[in-house]
C-alpha cells in the first residue's frame, strides 16, 4: 500500500516496521515531525516516545535501551547533534545491543534559520557507519536497514536526511509493521562500557572502525547504484539526487552516473571502478565537498586523469539547497552544452521590485509580545536610550523579540546561549545592565549551568525568561514545564524552583499581560547588584485558544479613536488593521483578538475597550 | 506527462488545506506526487506556499517555465513565482490583498495591479481572475475561499469532479454541503469569465 508521507512521516513508520521500542529526540526543524508522529501512537504500539530535555540526554537513553538489547534511536536537528556528540563518540566507542540509529536532518538553505551545518562530517569523526537518504521511500527503508546493519555489526549507525526530503510529502510503499517486545537484560562488561584505560579505549576505536568496513560490504548494493553509459558522469548523493534525476528525464540526457547512499564509509571500489569508465565527473551533493574531496584523492591515486567539477572548481555552492537551476546548470558544465531557455531576468528583477516583504511578528495574544514591551519601557523608565543596553536573545519563538517593533534582542548563539553570552559581555567591561532572554523549553534544555556559572561568579546580570508553558517554534511540544495534561504521567518542573535551586536569591514571577505591573518588577530587577531572574509567565496564546481558555475580546471606540496608531506601531498585532480611507483614519480590532489586553493599556486616548457581547 | 501546481497565500487562508486535498487526489489517481510546503512562520503573519508536483516527477520543487497551474489567494504573492510560470500557463488570482502592518498606513505602497498584470503579460501568462471571499460569502461561509478556488483549479486541471469531491468530503471536518456547494460555484464560475 502506498502512502502519501514527508520524509519525517516515513522515518516514523521505519521505526515502527523495525520494532524500535525506545524513541526519543528534542524538536528542531526540520526533524521535528517523526517524534510527532509517533507520540499520539506511543500507547498503541506499546513503545516508549519521549521530548526528552535535550539531544544528549536524548542519545543517552537511545544508547542504553540498546545496550540492554532494545532498538532505539535518537532523532534531532543538525544544531542537536552538536549537542549529543559529546555522549554520542563515547557510545559509539562502547557500541550497541538492540540496533542503535541516530537520525540527522541538516538544513541546506537555512530555511528554518542557523547554520548551514553539514553532518557528515560526525560520521567521519565519531568513526561510525552513515546512510544518506535521497527520497521520502528510502527515508523508510534506510530506517530499517539502519537498524538491521546496526544489529549486525553491533554499532550504532547514523541516518542523515536534509529538509527537502524531510519536509516534502510523495508516495511511500508501506511494509509490515513490527512489534519485537524484547526482554531488558544488561551485562556487565567494563571493558567495553568504560573508559579509564588508554589500551580498553584503543580496543574500543579498533572496533568502531571494524564495523565501519563491516556497515560498508552490508549495505553495498543495497544503497549504492551505479549506470553506466557515456565516458561523462555524474556521482551524485543526498536531495541533489532527484534534481539530477528530473533533469535527466526533462532533456533525456545519455550519462554514466554513481548514486552514494552511505557517505561513511564511501564505497571506494565502487567509486574505482566508476571512474574506470569516465573521464568527465560532475560531483552533486548540498554543502561541502564531502564526497568530492574523497573522489579526487581515489581518482589522484588510481593515477587516471579525470576533469572533476563540483566545489572546487566553483561549478557548484557550498551554500544552499540546491534549486533545479543550479543541478540544470552544473550539468550544462559538465556537457558543456546548453540546456533550455529560462525565465527572462529582467522579468524577475521588476517583480522582486514590487515583492511585499512580510516581516514576522508576534502572534495575536502572544505573551511575548507583552514581555517585550515591558523591557523596552523599563528599560526607559531607568533613563537609558533604545539600543543603549545589550539584550543576549535565544532559540526559539522568543527571539522575534529582534524584530521590529520591539527591536530588543542583539544576539542570537545557540539553545540556552543567552545566558552565557551576556556574562561575557559583563567581564569585557561593558558597564550599563545587560539582559538575557530565553524560553522556557530553552532553558531547560541549556540554560540551566550558564545560570548557575552567573550566581557562582556574581555577575550582576538580569536573565528573564519567556515561560508560555511550551516547545511553541516547532510545533507546541510539551516540555517539564508545561501545564500537566490530561493522562499525563509526567511530573511538571517549576523554572521558579529550579532558578531558586540554582542559587538565585532574586526571583520574581511577571504576568505579560499585566505590562504596567511587570515594567517595574523589570526595572527594579536590572538595578540589583547580583543575578536576578524573572520568569514572566503566561501560557502561548495559541495553544492556551485549543485549550479552549479565552479572556474577552476587545474593540475600538470609534468616537474616541483619533487614528494615531500608536497600539499598532508599538505592538504590532496581527489582530488589529487600520483602515486609512477614512477622514482621520480608524483602527479596527478584528475577531482573531483574544483579549490580552495590552492595547487597551497603550491606547493614549483610552479608545480601545472590552467589547461586552464578547466577554 | 507533468502537472505542476503552485498555491500561495498567507497565513489563515488555508493554502496548505487546499493543497493536501489536490495531493490527496493525486494520490487517489495512483498518480506520483511531490508534495512541498513552505509555512515557516506563517501563522505569525508571514507568506505561505506550496508545490503539488504530479506525474512522472522527481524533484521536490517546480523548475523554472513548468507551472502549469497557479492559484494566487493573496494578489502580491504572484510576485515571488514568476520565475515558474509556464509560457501559456494557467495563473488564477485571487482578488484579495492583505497588508503586512506598514502598508496598512500606506496601502498605495501596495504594488500596482495594473504592473502585477503587465508582468504577468510578459511572462505570457493567461489569467483567470476570481472573487472567491464573495463567491464563500453568497454560500454563507465565507472561510471557504480556498474550496472555491479549488473548484476552479479542478476545472482548469480537468480534474475528475466526483474524485476530488470524493476526497474534499474526506478533508474537510465540517460544514460539508457548504463546501460542497463552495467547490461547485468555483468549478462552475469559470466558464463566464474565461
Amino acid at each position: 500500500m502506498k502512502k502519501l508521507l514527508t520524509g519525517n512521516e516515513a522515518v516514523a513508520e521505519g521505526i515502527i516496521e523495525s520494532g524500535a521500542e525506545v524513541v526519543c529526540g528534542y524538536p528542531g526543524t526540520p526533524s521535528t515531525e517523526v517524534i510527532q508522529t509517533l507520540l499520539p501512537q506511543e500507547k498503541e504500539l506499546g513503545i516508549h516516545v519521549e521530548w526528552s530535555i535535550n539531544e544528549k540526554v536524548a542519545s543517552e537513553i537511545a544508547a542504553a535501551a540498546s545496550w540492554a538489547g532494545k532498538r532505539a534511536i535518537a532523532i534531532m536537528k543538525m544544531s542537536g547533534l552538536n549537542v549529543a556528540s559529546d555522549s554520542l563518540c563515547s557510545i559509539i566507542y562502547s557500541g550497541c545491543g538492540g540496533g542503535l540509529v541516530v537520525y540527522v536532518v541538516d538544513d541546506p538553505g537555512a530555511g528554518a534559520g542557523m547554520v548551514e551545518q553539514d553532518s557528515r562530517y560526525y560520521a567521519k569523526l565519531g568513526v561510525a557507519p552513515m546512510l544518506d537518504v535521497s527520497s521520502q521511500q528510502e527515508s523508510l527503508d534506510f530506517v530499517k536497514l539502519a537498524f538491521e546493519t546496526s544489529e549486525e555489526i553491533g554499532g550504532p549507525v547514523f541516518l542523515r536526511s536534509t529538509a527537502s526530503i524531510s519536509h516534502v510529502a510523495s508516495n511511500v510503499e508501506i511494509g509490515k509493521r513490527v512489534k519485537l517486545k524484547r526482554e531488558a537484560h544488561f551485562e556487565r562488561n567494563i571493558s567495553k562500557y568504560t573508559k579509564p584505560k588508554a589500551s580498553w579505549c584503543m580496543n574500543q576505536h579498533q572496533d568502531s572502525l571494524t564495523r565501519l568496513t563491516r556497515a560498508s560490504k552490508i549495505v553495498d548494493s543495497k544503497v549504492n547504484k551505479m549506470h553506466l553509459e557515456e565516458e561523462y558522469g555524474v556521482i551524485a548523493s543526498g536531495a541533489a539526487w532527484e534534481n539530477f534525476q528530473e533533469a535527466v528525464n526533462r532533456y533525456n540526457l545519455k550519462l554514466s552516473w554513481l548514486k552514494i547512499g552511505i557517505v561513511n564509509p564511501l564505497p571506494e571500489e565502487k567509486i574505482k571502478e566508476f571512474l574506470k569508465e569516465i573521464d568527465r565527473l560532475l560531483v552533486l551533493e548540498e554543502l561541502e565537498p564531502f564526497i568530492e574531496e574523497e573522489v579526487m584523492r581515489i581518482s589522484f591515486l588510481s593515477g587516471k586523469k579525470i576533469d572533476i567539477l563540483g566545489k572546487f572548481d566553483g561549478t557548484l555552492s557550498k551554500m544552499g539547497n540546491y534549486s533545479f537551476k543550479e543541478v540544470k546548470d552544473s550539468l550544462e558544465a559538465l556537457l558543456k552544452a546548453k540546456l533550455e531557455l529560462e525565465q527572462n531576468p529582467e522579468i524577475i528583477e521588476r517583480a522582486e521590485k514590487l515583492e511585499v516583504k512580510r516581516p514576522t511578528s508576534f502572534c495575536v495574544g502572544c505573551p511575548h509580545r507583552g514581555t517585550y514591551y515591558a523591557i523596552n519601557r523599563a528599560i526607559k523608565k531607568l533613563k537609558y536610550k533604545k539600543g543603549e543596553i545589550i539584550v543576549t536573545g535565544d532559540i526559539g519563538c522568543t527571539i522575534l523579540g529582534m524584530n521590529k517593533p520591539f527591536e530588543t534582542c542583539w544576539t542570537e548563539v545557540a539553545m540556552g546561549a543567552s545566558i552565557g553570552i551576556a556574562q561575557g559581555f559583563k567581564w569585557a567591561g561593558i558597564e550599563k545592565p545587560v539582559l538575557a532572554t530565553i524560553g522556557d523549553s530553552t532553558f531547560f534544555h541549556a540554560g540551566i549551568p550558564p545560570l548557575i556559572n552567573a550566581v557562582y561568579q556574581n555577575v550582576p546580570l538580569t536573565v528573564i525568561i519567556l515561560d508560555n508553558g511550551w516547545t511553541a517554534m516547532t510545533g507546541f511540544e510539551e516540555n517539564p514545564g508545561t501545564i500537566p495534561l490530561k493522562e499525563a504521567d509526567t511530573v511538571r518542573v517549576d523554572i521558579v524552583e529550579v532558578c531558586r535551586g540554582c542559587g538565585v536569591k532574586d526571583v520574581s514571577v511577571i504576568d505579560p499581560y499585566q505590562s504596567k505591573e511587570a515594567l517595574d518588577v523589570i526595572a527594579e530587577a536590572i538595578k540589583h547588584p547580583g543575578v536576578s531572574v524573572l520568569v514572566s509567565r503566561r501560557e502561548c496564546s495559541l495553544q492556551a485558544r485549543r485549550r479552549r481558555i479565552s479572556l474577552p475580546k476587545l474593540k475600538v471606540n470609534p468616537d474616541k479613536c483619533t487614528g494615531c496608531r500608536v497600539c499598532l506601531s508599538s505592538l504590532a498585532c496581527p489582530a488589529m488593521i487600520f483602515h486609512p480611507e477614512d477622514n482621520k483614519g480608524l483602527m479596527e480590532i478584528t475577531s482573531s483578538c483574544n483579549g490580552c489586553g495590552l492595547c487597551k493599556d497603550i491606547c493614549p486616548e483610552e479608545a480601545i475597550e472590552v467589547a461586552k457581547d464578547a466577554a | 506527462m507533468q502537472h505542476n501546481i503552485y498555491l500561495a497565500g498567507v497565513g489563515g487562508q488555508g493554502v496548505v488545506r487546499l493543497s493536501e486535498i489536490i495531493a490527496g487526489y493525486a494520490m487517489k489517481k495512483n498518480e506520483k506526487v511531490k508534495f512541498y510546503k513552505e509555512i515557516g512562520l506563517a501563522q505569525r503573519g508571514g507568506p505561505v506556499h506550496c508545490e503539488v508536483r504530479i506525474g512522472k516527477v522527481f524533484g521536490p520543487r517546480i523548475p523554472p517555465l513548468s507551472s502549469d497551474v497557479m492559484v494566487i489567494m493573496e494578489l502580491s504573492e504572484v510576485l515571488k513565482a514568476l520565475e515558474l510560470i509556464k509560457p501559456k500557463g494557467m495563473v488564477i488570482l485571487n482578488r484579495k490583498r492583505v497588508y503586512p502592518i506598514d502598508m496598512m498606513v500606506h496601502p498605495e505602497r501596495y504594488p500596482k495591479e495594473e504592473e502585477i498584470l503587465k508582468l504577468l503579460k510578459d511572462a505570457k501568462a493567461e489569467i483567470i481572475w476570481i472573487d472567491a471571499e464573495k463567491i464563500a460569502s453568497k454560500i454563507g461561509l465565507p472561510i471557504a475561499e480556498n474550496i472555491v478556488l479549488l473548484g476552479v483549479l479542478s476545472f482548469v486541471s480537468s480534474f475528475d469532479k466526483k474524485c476530488i469531491i470524493d476526497v474534499l468530503r474526506k478533508n474537510i471536518p465540517r460544514k460539508i454541503d457548504k463546501n460542497i456547494s463552495a467547490f461547485n460555484r468555483g468549478y462552475e464560475a469559470v466558464n463566464p469569465i474565461r
